[in-house]
């Protein structure tokens, strides 16, 4: 800082020095007052030295005062305290110049206004008396015009002359005075330049002085500083090692300490380590020993092991020869493969283009066949109603023609019932009774009851038996069906149940699965209804001679199969489903031939009947058993059962090939029947006594034609006779012979009499 | 670039032999390198040595050379770059280390056309300057020889413009190398146009001075206008118009500000918005001048300092100022020799009275009298900004430092009353210590020569003395200096 202040400072002086002229102030300079401000600075700058003295004093004072500050630290702060006091007083010293020459030029300043003014004045009366002078002589000016007289006038002249002089004279005395002045303050100006430049020097050498001042005292403190900084060091460092050796000693003792009982600890480990030592030797021999045998039982084993890899290698190495073998087989067939493969893909693709365009055809055709089938389908729909409508209308033809045949027919009957009653009361003059026959009873065309499908049983014996369940009192057989024949209901149902318990099989899978949610009556309906499906039962008649089959075979043959039954239980299973898997190709056949068989072998059904029948009396003693047993055959059996009653419906199937019939069509086969029971209404001992009375009859005819003959002879002789006797008469009655006297008449007249 | 006419300097000398014999050898033998290692005695690397037999005679013919000297190639490189750098400058895309090796072999005296915007490196710049100037002081200029270069530079080249015979381009043409790295111009002198000798009577010289404004153009200095506006750093003008060592040659004329100066100068600084610092001294503005510029700074937007010492600014001028005082943010307003009386300082009093940016003030070796002194003691009672107020040389008296007293006791603000050189009287120094006595924020209170007694002006240190330590501590560690100034303070009135 102090050179960037010197040179503020001397800035400051330099400025000074072209505007305002001013001496430095010295003790030995001209001016009494510079001396005086000389003098004054000197005893400043003392005053301040002892100042700064009392104040290293008090500094010092307040250092012991202030023990417990470090030595440092005061030593800092007294020096820093001296340097800017130190700083304070140079820069003083050096501004005070500077001060010096502003009062001086105020003092100049002062001055200078005050001769200005003075000069002003002196200025302005002289300018005044001149004036006043000038107007007097201008004045004289107009008076010596007025002069005539040459003396006068050169007087006037002569006495403006001296005026004019002494005006002039005055001016110069004034011009010599001012110039005398310019002299005076050139040289003031020079002695000014002096001053100042003395000023400056005087400035210039304090500010050295200063500066080296300052540095001296910098160094000294800076010095100090070090030194109490060092002092400070050593104490401290002297404080530390006592420390630190009073540290080490206790260092040392305990290292000491530490030491004995280390060694202490060393010996007792030492004991405890022989101790160990000795236990381990012989843990080790005891162990050692223990291992050489098991090396010796795994040396023996490596042997073993070794033979058995070697035979493993051989086998494998035999292996992998067959292997590589056949990979190379492998390759050979791979590449074929590939090849084929290949071959097989592009024939795949071609295949796929003309599968496309196949599908595409047959798309095409597909939909023409579509269409066609869709107007096939109206047509025929249409040809159905067609056909209803004319099936109905022939039905009702058919109806009529055959009531009205029906009504000749017993017309006919009717009479030949009349004839007979004539003949047979009036000729035979027997009694007759009319005969009953059921079909005289009947009007219209014969329907035969249709057979119940098999389900629709099912449904009537299921309802039936829980209906029972509900109320047992009711009358079983009556209320039921007619069809179950002798057979009750329970029973049924209980065969029925237990069919559906066992032949589970027979039922698909899906369908399990969809009659799970349902209720447990309906769930046994439809799988009763799929195990009849796949058994091939459809009617009544099926299921009731399935019904009577399991009767009859519990009767047959439950003592000695029984046993025998369980076992075979799962086989027969399996050879019955495969004899129902070669039902199964031909069941819808079957079924059909099931239908009609019924009907069309009445001798078949009537030995199936006579076999019921016997079923009948063989199923009496069970059905008084049944309740005693809740089965009535035991469950493995009934496969058994089922399959002889399958190949039991296979047989009457093959031998009758079955007739088609018509599924709307009426069931025509009682009728030739009917009518011809229509014509042998009147029987054969009849038409042969009738043919004897015929015969009887002819001969009482021809008798009767004889007298009828000869009555008509009579009859005609007769005749002629009345003819004769009315011509008689005519003659007799005739005028002529009232003309005559005694007409001829009166003697025939007489004896017509 | 590196000549040897150039190089005088025996340091230098060696170093560009060292460079010039290498490159020209290099020419000669370039051949021979690979094949040529240098003689058994002067090769240090043994390695080389068998095949040198067949060479040795080539060798020979050069005493002088030795592998020692054989520069590496970046080398070579450098010293061509730093040979062509004049017509080839490549400087940026060097790496660092090569960069530092070419800017420390640079010359001086390389155009600034080529170095000024390309070379940022102050190592460069500092010789730069030590070349041209013997005395540099870096921390004028903010630290950056660079700075400085162009600065002085730039004022050499004002200081020797003579209008109507040198070139305006000259400084002109330097204004965009400069404009980023100009933050000052200070010139101390501008010369007038010359001169025709019928002119020079010596006669008339000292009437001309006074009224030689009617002369026209002729005695009109360079205008600063056009480089101002070039300088887009500019932040300190500090000029005065004057003529340095004319010795025997002295006129009038010299040192004449004129109309036109003032006014062109004025329309520069009023466009200059980066101005911070305008100072104007030793240049006899008048009233009128002085109110020219400072009606051009009112309103400006960054001016902090007013430095308008030494001329002829009366009160009209100090009216002008104070109204600038309240249109601007000043903070430094020197008035220091001029003759500003009492009116003018009642209404710069006026001024300050409302002020909050001004900081210091200084009218040192004016008239303002106690009326005037009164005026700014009554201004400071409600100003709160004020530090240095500057008040020596003034006529002031008794009852200025009565109400300076009554102002210490209240203000907390001011740190440096300077009251050197005025008639104060014992009295009005006793007063002055009762006023410091109640004051905890003076540091400075210079009543030098102002017939204080010495006692009290004795005391004043001490109470200066007291709060110095008390500022001290404050910086060292706030939050502390209350207890600290009570602990102190005792101990001080007991002394």
């Amino acid at each position: 800082m102090n050179p960037s202040g010197a040179h503020g400072v001397l800035e400051q002086n330099g400025e000074e020095h072209i505007s305002t002229p001013i001496h430095g102030p010295s003790i030995h300079s001209d001016n009494p007052q510079e001396r005086i401000q000389a003098r004054r600075l000197r005893i400043a700058a003392r005053l301040e030295a002892r100042r700064r003295e009392a104040l290293g004093e008090y500094l010092d004072g307040k250092k012991e005062s202030e023990e417990d500050q470090s030595k440092s630290y005061k030593q800092k702060e007294e020096s820093r305290l001296k340097l800017t006091k130190l700083l304070l007083c140079g820069t003083e010293l050096v501004t005070n110049i500077q001060v010096a020459t502003d009062i001086r030029e105020i003092h100049r300043r002062v001055e200078e206004e005050e001769i200005k003014r003075q000069r002003h004045e002196k200025l302005e009366n002289e300018v005044k008396t001149s004036q006043d002078k000038f107007d007097e002589i201008t004045m004289k000016w107009e008076e010596g015009k007025q002069k005539r007289i040459p003396q006068d006038l050169w007087e006037m002249l002569n006495t403006q002359q001296q005026h004019c002089a002494g005006l002039i004279e005055d001016k110069n005395k004034l011009i010599s005075e001012l110039q005398q002045e310019l002299k005076i303050k050139d040289d003031q100006y020079v002695k000014d330049l002096k001053k100042q430049s003395d000023d400056i020097c005087l400035l210039l050498e304090r500010m050295e002085e200063q500066v080296k001042n300052v540095m001296k005292n910098f160094r000294q403190e800076l010095y100090h500083i070090e030194k109490a900084f060092e002092a400070e060091r050593q104490e401290l460092m002297t404080s530390n090692k006592k420390k630190w050796e009073r540290a080490l000693q206790a260092h040392n003792a305990k290292e000491l300490e530490y030491l004995l009982n280390r060694m202490k600890k060393v010996d007792d480990y030492e004991k405890q380590l022989n101790k160990q030592r000795i236990w381990d030797c012989e843990e080790y021999n005891t162990i050692k020993i223990k291992l050489e045998r098991d090396v010796q039982i795994l040396e023996q084993q490596l042997q073993q092991m070794k033979a058995t890899y070697q035979l493993n290698q051989e086998k494998l190495e035999y292996n992998f020869q067959v292997l590589k073998k056949r990979d190379e087989e492998s390759t050979v067939i791979k590449s074929q493969q590939k090849r084929k493969l290949n071959r097989l893909h592009d024939i795949l693709n071609n295949l796929r283009s003309k599968y496309i365009k196949q599908i595409k055809q047959f798309h095409e055709e597909n939909q023409a066949l579509t269409s066609d089938y869709k107007r096939l389908i109206t047509q025929f729909k249409e040809l159905q109603k067609a056909m209803r409508h004319f099936a109905l209308i022939d039905e009702e033809q058919f109806r009529e023609i055959w009531l009205m045949n029906e009504e000749e027919a017993k017309s006919l009957i009717r009479r030949a019932f009349d004839v007979d009653q004539v003949i047979s009361i009036q000729h035979l003059g027997l009694t007759w009774t009319m005969p009953d026959f059921w079909f005289l009873k009947n009007v219209g065309p014969i329907f035969q009851q249709q057979k119940k499908s098999a389900t629709q049983i099912l449904e009537e014996v299921l309802l039936q038996t829980e209906e029972e369940g509900a109320e047992a009192a009711t009358p079983d057989t009556e209320s039921y069906l007619d069809l179950p024949k002798q057979i009750s209901a329970k029973t049924t149902k209980k065969i029925l149940m237990l069919l559906c318990d066992e032949s589970g099989f027979l039922i698909e899978s899906k369908l399990l699965s969809l009659l799970l949610p349902l209720e447990k009556s309906e769930c046994y309906l439809l799988r009763l209804d799929a195990i009849f499906s796949a058994l091939g039962i459809e009617n009544e008649d099926d299921l009731y001679k399935l019904v009577n089959f399991f009767l009859k075979y519990r009767s047959h043959c439950l003592s000695p199969t029984q046993v025998s039954a369980f076992n075979q239980a799962n086989t027969e299973q399996t050879s019955f489903m495969s004899t129902l898997k070669g039902l199964g190709l031909i069941s819808s056949l079957d079924r059909r031939s099931l239908v009609s068989k019924s009907e069309q072998d009445p001798e078949e059904q009537e030995t199936l009947e006579g076999g019921q029948e016997g079923r009948i009396v063989g199923r009496e003693p069970e059905e008084k058993e049944a309740p005693l047993s809740p089965r009535l055959i035991h469950p493995n059996d009934v496969l058994k059962v089922l399959e002889a009653f399958v190949m039991g419906l296979k047989k009457p199937k093959d031998f009758h090939p079955p007739p088609r019939i018509q599924k709307y069509g009426r069931d025509n086969s009682k009728d030739s029947e009917y009518w011809e029971a229509l014509t042998t209404v009147i029987p054969l001992a009849k038409l042969n006594l009738w043919d004897a009375l015929y015969k009887a009859l002819e001969k009482y005819h021809l008798v009767l034609t004889q007298r009828i003959k000869q009555l008509m002879e009579n009859d005609t002789l007769e005749q002629q006779n009345t003819e004769l006797q009315s011509l008689l008469q005519q003659y007799l009655q005739s005028k002529v012979n009232s003309e005559l006297q005694v007409p001829p008449t009166q003697g025939f007249w007489l004896p017509a009499k | 670039m590196q000549e040897p006419p150039t190089a005088p300097t025996t340091s230098q000398s060696s170093v560009s032999q060292g460079h010039l014999t290498t490159p020209g050898q290099g020419s000669n033998t370039g051949l021979q390198y690979p094949k040529s290692p240098p003689a058994p005695g002067q090769a240090s690397t043994k390695t080389k040595v068998p095949p040198v037999r067949r060479m040795r005679r080539i060798i020979a013919e050069d005493a002088e050379w030795s592998l020692a000297i054989v520069p590496l190639l970046t080398e070579l490189c450098i010293q061509h770059i730093v040979k062509n750098f004049q017509n080839n400058p490549i400087l940026n895309q060097l790496l660092p280390e090569h960069q530092q090796k070419v800017l420390s072999h640079l010359s001086p005296d390389l155009p600034l056309t080529v170095t000024a915007n390309l070379i940022d490196d102050e190592s460069y710049w500092r010789r730069c300057c030590a070349q041209r100037w013997p005395v540099c002081h870096v921390t004028r200029y903010g630290g950056s020889w660079k700075r400085m270069f162009f600065e002085r530079h730039l004022e050499n080249l004002l200081k020797l413009f003579i209008p109507g015979t040198t070139d305006p381009s000259v400084i002109l043409s330097l204004v965009p190398l400069c404009k980023r790295y100009v933050r000052r111009i200070q010139v101390d002198q501008f010369l007038p146009p010359v001169q025709l000798p019928t002119t020079s009577q010596p006669g008339d010289q000292s009437d001309s001075g006074s009224e030689g404004e009617g002369d026209g153009p002729t005695q009109d200095h360079y205008q600063l206008g056009d480089l101002v506006a070039g300088l887009s750093h500019l932040e300190e003008l500090d000029l005065a118009y004057g003529v340095k060592d004319c010795g025997m040659n002295f006129e009038w004329n010299l040192f004449l500000f004129t109309f036109r100066d003032c006014q062109s100068l004025a329309a520069t600084i009023k466009a200059c918005h980066t101005l911070k610092i305008f100072r104007l001294t030793r240049s006899k503005v008048g009233d009128e001048k002085a109110r020219i510029l400072i009606r051009s700074l009112l309103d400006h937007p960054a001016l902090e300092e007013l430095d308008l010492s030494n001329n002829f600014i009366g009160d009209r001028g100090a009216r002008g100022a104070a109204k600038l005082l309240s249109h601007s943010r000043l903070r430094i307003l020197n008035l220091a020799n001029n003759q500003v009386r009492a009116p003018g300082a009642q209404a710069l009093a006026h001024a300050l009275e409302h002020n909050t940016c001004l900081v210091s003030l200084n009218l040192r070796l004016n008239c303002i009298e106690d009326e005037g002194g009164q005026a700014l003691a009554h201004a400071l009672q409600t100003n709160k900004c004020l530090t240095t107020l500057h008040l020596g040389g003034n006529e002031l008296s008794e009852p200025t430092a009565t109400l300076l007293s009554q102002v210490l006791s209240v203000n907390t603000t001011l740190t440096s009353i300077n009251l050197s050189c005025n008639h104060i009287g014992l009295d009005g120094g006793k007063q002055l210590l009762e006023g410091i006595s109640d004051n905890k924020t003076l540091l400075e209170f210079d009543l030098r020569l102002s017939d204080v007694a010495q006692e009290s002006e004795y005391l004043i240190n001490q109470a200066l003395h007291a709060n110095r330590e008390a500022a001290r501590q404050r910086v060292l560690n706030p939050g502390h200096f209350v207890s600290f100034i009570n602990a102190k303070g005792p101990q001080n009135s007991v002394r």
